[in-house]
Order: structure tokens, then sequence, then C-alpha cells
């Protein structure tokens, strides 16, 4: 019988090990040609290019940049050759159906996003000529100043154009973020004026460190090939409270909070036992003065 | 208590006193060497056990994760236990007047100094940085029964050694008037300044009285404080098994148990080895044999209570863990505890037969074996089951078993306990002479006496 059990483990095991290294994942011939139907343009790329970045991102990684998580099997990056290989029609009933630990978005994404998502993917179709294309980074400069009295962060952006000078960078947005024990808080986004200038004006119910200090972070957002900055420690937010992780009233609290009686009872106990001790070597101490009379 | 009146009869019954009580001090052959060189070894052995625990830290023990109060802890609390003897011979029955509990206080006492001393040093053992003692010192809450107990035991000890000290110092001059030739000279100057320069006039015994008197009053509150604050390190707890109201009264009572087996099997090493029969007499045995069955009889009634009342309710984590011990992996363990530790020599020592020396002593030896197994019962079981969602655990995290350097380090402690005691019995009397002599009939004013030879 444990034999029978052992061997149907040895199966079942076999089986869905298979399952979840399969290379192949077969699409019905009747959906293999099915035809999008959506036109391939600039304005749906875009569309579907949105979904990806929420939906997909996360597993997949960006195109192009081999940057997916390391699962197994390897959600295959959207520009290799592994996915543009497939019919739109096997790419939308993929995205439809799931496998494995690819998941179904047939209740998450209506047929039109799913579609559409497939009309992104085409953009890095080697068959088809890409409608959005991502130009070059362009190389700039941030640098910025907290005023804590006007309660003002002040961001600058400059950039090199393409004779090399240094130009303001008009119209743009950066993202202004706060540090934190694991990260960075992204608090608010600015656009830079005509003088490449930007205020940020800092929410009054913020919360820094024990003393109310903050540290800002600001960065320029895609497209741009800039550091991230980080400006000065200032005082501008309130102070963090601290909370006692122990309440008052609990017989085992801290020193902190003790209730009284328990401090006297152990104190008095202690006390009373060492002061009694404390006579009894006072009097074999006597002892040896007595032993004169 | 006859007195006598004759001095002469007097004079010869307080040097035979003397003589035999001091036998333990002068006598020196192979068998002392041998016992010294095997108790030295064995604690030198262990003391290396402990480095290499010190050196690579406690993961040489079976202590993991879940498990993280192993058989160093059911130890301590053992010693802690067999310590709480010295209470209650040398002061509780002392104070009720009952005379023939009078040349047993010493070995009590003796028994108490080195369990609560080694209690101390084998919970230094249980830590991976033994430095970090000092912690309790700098960090401690006052609402913490940890430091509730490091107070109490260091207290406890105090008392104790001052409590063996007291009777002592008396003991001490006439040691210092009597012995010459027969003891090395630093010995007898550890007696000479030990002694304070006692004469034994009415003062001093007045004094000595009161001290003793005081100290036996106050070990009382500290002597069932050490064990009901070391169980209270259990029951502050809410872990099946631990979280119990009873439990600083089930320790106290199993306390008294290990103890007087502790005490008895003491009594009969220094009757045989000391040639002390006319001293630690048949009847001492047998009246230890009667306490033995009272507070054994104590204990299986708070063990009934311990297991019967949560037992009959079955409450699902209290369930598993009683399951666990009733009929698991803990079954056979618990039950010879039960049977053969405690009912079936409460049973025997009804019987007058095995309430003489040798029976009785055998009996102790089974006793105190079942004490140590029940503490080991008291401590780890519970912990075996974290009564949490655990996955991923390595298999080694579900039980435990002790390692080599664990036994190697408990039975350090062992030997340096008998290694306190011996050197306690090498040094000063096992029973105290002016008491014992007193209560023969002889005066008090015959003891500062120089002997005529």
């Amino acid at each position: 019988m444990i034999k029978k059990i052992n061997l149907l483990i040895v199966v079942v095991l076999f089986f869905s090990v298979q399952h979840g290294i399969s290379q192949e994942w077969l699409v019905p011939a009747d959906k293999q040609n099915v035809k999008n139907p959506l036109e391939y343009n600039l304005e749906n790329v875009k569309k579907g290019k949105e979904i990806f970045m929420r939906e997909c991102k996360s597993c997949h990684g960006e195109p192009g940049k081999n940057n997916a998580l390391a699962l197994t099997p390897a959600p295959p990056d959207i520009a290799s050759s592994k996915m543009q290989k497939n019919s739109e029609g096997e790419m939308f009933y993929k995205i439809s159906t799931g496998k494995g630990i690819m998941p179904s978005f047939k209740a998450t994404l209506s047929e039109n996003e799913r579609w559409l998502l497939v009309n992104y993917f085409m953009n890095f179709n080697p068959k088809k000529s890409p409608v959005l294309v991502v130009a070059p980074p362009i190389k700039a400069t941030l640098s910025g100043r907290v005023d804590a009295g006007k309660k003002l962060v002040t961001v600058f952006a400059e950039f090199k154009n393409k004779k090399g000078e240094q130009e303001k960078l008009t119209e743009t947005p950066v993202n202004i973020c706060i540090e934190r024990a694991f990260g960075n808080l992204p608090v608010g986004q600015v656009i830079t004026n005509n003088n490449g200038a930007a205020d940020f004006k800092i929410p009054n119910n913020l919360i820094g460190d024990e003393e109310g200090f903050v540290t800002f972070v600001v960065s320029l957002g895609e497209g741009f090939d800039a550091k991230k900055v980080v400006l000065g420690k200032a005082k501008v937010g309130t102070p963090k409270e601290t909370p006692k992780l122990i309440r008052k009233g609990v017989i085992w609290s801290t020193n902190d909070n003790i209730p009284m009686w328990m401090l006297l009872s152990y104190l008095g106990a202690i006390g009373g036992a060492w002061i009694t001790i404390g006579y009894v070597v006072f009097q074999i101490m006597r002892i040896k003065g007595m032993s004169k009379g | 208590m006859n007195k006598i009146e004759s001095p002469e009869e007097s004079r010869k019954l307080l040097n035979k006193i003397v003589f035999d009580l001091t036998r333990s001090i002068v006598k020196k052959d192979e068998l002392t060497r041998f016992w010294f060189f095997i108790l030295i070894m064995f604690s030198a052995v262990g003391l290396w056990g402990w480095g290499v625990q010190i050196d690579k830290g406690l993961g040489v023990t079976g202590m993991r994760d879940y498990v993280s109060w192993g058989m160093y802890i059911a130890n301590f609390v053992f010693f802690v236990a067999v310590s709480l003897i010295g209470f209650l011979i040398s002061s509780t029955l002392h104070l009720l007047n009952i005379s023939w509990s009078k040349p047993i206080s010493r070995v009590a006492e003796q028994v108490a100094i080195a369990g609560v001393a080694l209690a101390g040093i084998i919970i230094v053992n249980d830590m991976g940085h033994p430095d970090r003692l000092l912690n309790v010192f700098i960090h401690g809450r006052f609402a913490s029964p940890i430091v509730w107990d490091v107070s109490v035991v260091m207290t406890y000890l105090t008392i104790s050694v001052l409590l063996f000290y007291l009777p002592l110092i008396p003991d001490l001059a006439l040691l210092r008037d009597r012995m010459g030739n027969e003891v090395p000279k630093w010995k007898m100057k550890i007696y000479s300044i030990l002694a304070l320069g006692w004469n034994g006039n009415a003062k001093q015994y007045k004094t000595i009285y009161h001290a003793m008197r005081v100290l036996m009053i106050l070990i009382i509150p500290v002597g069932l404080s050490i064990h009901t604050v070391t169980s209270w390190l259990f029951a502050a707890t809410l872990r099946a098994g631990w979280d119990s109201t009873i439990m600083g009264p089930y320790f106290v009572a199993g306390a008294f148990v290990a103890g007087s087996a502790a005490v008895v099997m003491l009594m009969y090493a220094y009757r045989l080895r000391y040639g002390l029969k006319e001293y630690f007499e048949d009847i001492h045995f047998d009246q230890m044999g009667k306490l033995l069955v009272f507070v054994s009889l104590l204990y299986l009634y708070f063990n009934v209570n311990e297991f019967l009342v949560p037992g009959y309710k079955m409450k699902a984590a209290e369930g598993v863990h009683l399951l666990n011990i009733f009929v698991g992996r803990y079954a056979l363990m618990f039950w010879s505890v039960q049977i053969l530790g405690l009912i079936l020599p409460i049973i025997l020592m009804l019987f007058r037969f095995f309430r003489k020396p040798l029976p009785l002593t055998i009996i102790s030896v089974v006793m105190l074996i079942g004490a140590w197994f029940k503490r080991y019962i008291i401590v780890i079981p519970t912990l075996e089951h974290p009564f949490l969602p655990i996955q991923n655990v390595p298999a080694e995290f579900h039980h435990y078993s002790p390692t080599g350097i664990e036994i190697m380090i408990t039975l350090f402690s062992f030997t340096a306990a008998l290694l306190i005691i011996t050197i306690l019995a090498k040094l000063f009397p096992v029973i105290t002479i002016w008491e014992y002599a007193e209560e023969k009939g002889i005066d008090k004013k015959y003891f500062s006496e120089q002997p005529k030879s």
C-alpha cells in the first residue's frame, strides 16, 4: 500500500515538474491565427505600454533589458525572440489563459486591453517597424535647496544641448522624495518653469525623524540620465513619535513604567532580607569583641 | 536530655564525641585521594566542554530555536530544588524543636550550599556569552522573574553560608583548641581565624543563639521564594504545561522530596565512610524515611492536581502537550518517574524495613534520579510544541536531545557539587559537635577546656 502511495507521489511529482519546466506552450490551432482587431499605431502602442507597465513589468521586466524576475520558468523579455516568434493570436491566447506561474488575465483585463498589450509587443517585432521609439536619455543635472523658514524645496534642472552647452531644462517633471528607513518615499512632483526651476511646498503634516529632520531626494523621470540628488537635512517635519511598546499598567512592564507597588515590593523584600543579613553579620563581628570580656 | 553530673564522665564522653566527629577531617587514605582525583578529573573534563561551548557557541548543544531551554535549565531547577532541604531541616524542624533533626542539619546545609552554588553556575553555563550575565544587573527589569530569581538565589546562598557558619563557630574553637599534630598547619590557621576568638562565654552563646534564630526565621520566606520564583520562570508564561497556578507549591513540594533523598544519601555515605554509626543512627534514617513519605505524599497530591485537572479538560494546546507526556514521546520517562520515583517509594517506605539505612538509601537514589528526570519533563516537552505554524524548519529543530558537550557540562555540575560537599566535610565536622554534646547532657563549660594529655 505504502509502495503504491510512494509511486503515486513520484508520478505526480514527475508530471508537475514536467509541467513547470515545459518549453512548449501549445495554442489550439483555431486560436493561433486570430487577427488583432486593433490597428497597429502609436496611440494603441502607448495605451498597451501603460497596461504593460502596470500589469506585466513586475515579472517580465522592461523590454530589451533582460531584467525579469528570477522565476522558474523564467518570464521571457517581451523583446526577446522567444516572445516575438509567437503570432498575435498566440500572444492573446497566452495572456488570456495563463499557465503555471503565469496568471490568466481573462478576468483582470478586458479583451480590448489584452489586444492593446499585443499591440505594444508588436512594437518590438523584428518584422514590423517600431512606432514608439524611445529617445536616448538626455544628460541632465539637478540641484536644489530647502528653505526651512518658508517650508519650500526649490529645485533647478539643466541639461547639455546638442552643441554641448548647458541649458535650462524647462517644463519637466521633477520627483520629490524623502528618505525613509527602507527606501525613498515619494511625496510629490513639480514641473520646472522657464528658468528650469520649481518650488515644492512642504506639507505641514510631513513626519520627520525623532527631532523632525527630513532629508529630501530629488530625481528626474524617464528619458533623463541624471543622478538623484540628496539635499541636506532640514528641520521641516513634525517629530516622529516613538510609541511605547509596552503600555502602562501591566505588571511585567519596563523599569520606566513599572507599577510602584511592584517596585516597592521587590526592593522591600530584597532590602529587608539583606538588612537582616547585615544585622547577623554585625552580630558575628561582635562575637570577636566579646572574647576579651 | 539527661544532664551528666560527673565531670570525668562528661570529659570522657566529650573526648569520644570529638574524636569520632573529627575523623572525617583527620582521615586521609588512598580512597580519599582517589575520590578527589575522580571528582577533579570529571570536573576538569566538564570545564573543558564548557570552554568548547564558549568558543564555538551554543550551537554545540542540542538547543535550537524552539527548544531553547534544554538540559541545563532542567538541571538548574533540579539543583535549586535539592538546595531547598537546607531550609526545611536546619530551620523549620529546628524552630519546631524536633530534636532528631539536629545532627542532620549540617548535612542539610552542605547540600543547600552545594546545590544553590551550582544552580548559579548552571545558569551561566546556559548562556552563550557568560559575560552578559552583567546585563541582568545593568539592564534588568524589576518586574522580571529572572531578576527576582537572580536576587533570591544570591540571598539564599548568602543565608545558607551564614547558617552553615554560625553553628560552626564553637566547633571551630573546639578544633582550634584540641586538634594538634593530626591536621596540617593551614587547616589550624583557618580554624583559628574563623573561630573569631571564641572562648565560650555566656554572652557569646547568647549572641550566637540570637543570630541563628534570626537567620532561621529569615530563611523561611527566602527559601520558599527561591523555588517559587524559579517556578514562576515557567508559570509566568502562557505555554501549555507551564501555565499553571499551582506551579509554586508544586515545585516546593518536589524540592523537599529531592532534597530529603539527597540528605539521606549523604548521611549514609558519612555513616559508612567515617564510622558514624552511633551518630547517624537507625532512628535518624527511620525519621528521615517518614519525612520523605510525608513530603512525597504532598508532592503526589500536587502531581494529581497538576495533571488530572488539565487532563480532564484537554484544552486544545494543553491536550497536545498532555498526550505527548501520557502516551507520546515522553510517556516512558513520565510514567517511570511517577511510578518508580514517587508512588512505589511511598508504598515501600510505609514499611519499617525499608526505612532502615541501606534500603532507604537505595530508595533515595532512585527517587533522586526520578527527581532529575521529572525536571526534564517539566522543561523540555512544552518547548517542543511551538504552537505556531512552522514551515521549512530544519528537522533538528523539532525535537531536542542533549549533545555530548551538554551531558559533559551537566556531569560537571554533579561532580562540582560533590566536590564542594567533600571539601566541606574534609574541613569541618559533619555534625555540630557542641550541639550534639549538649544534647547528650554535657555542660557547655567543658567545651572550652583544653584536654589534658
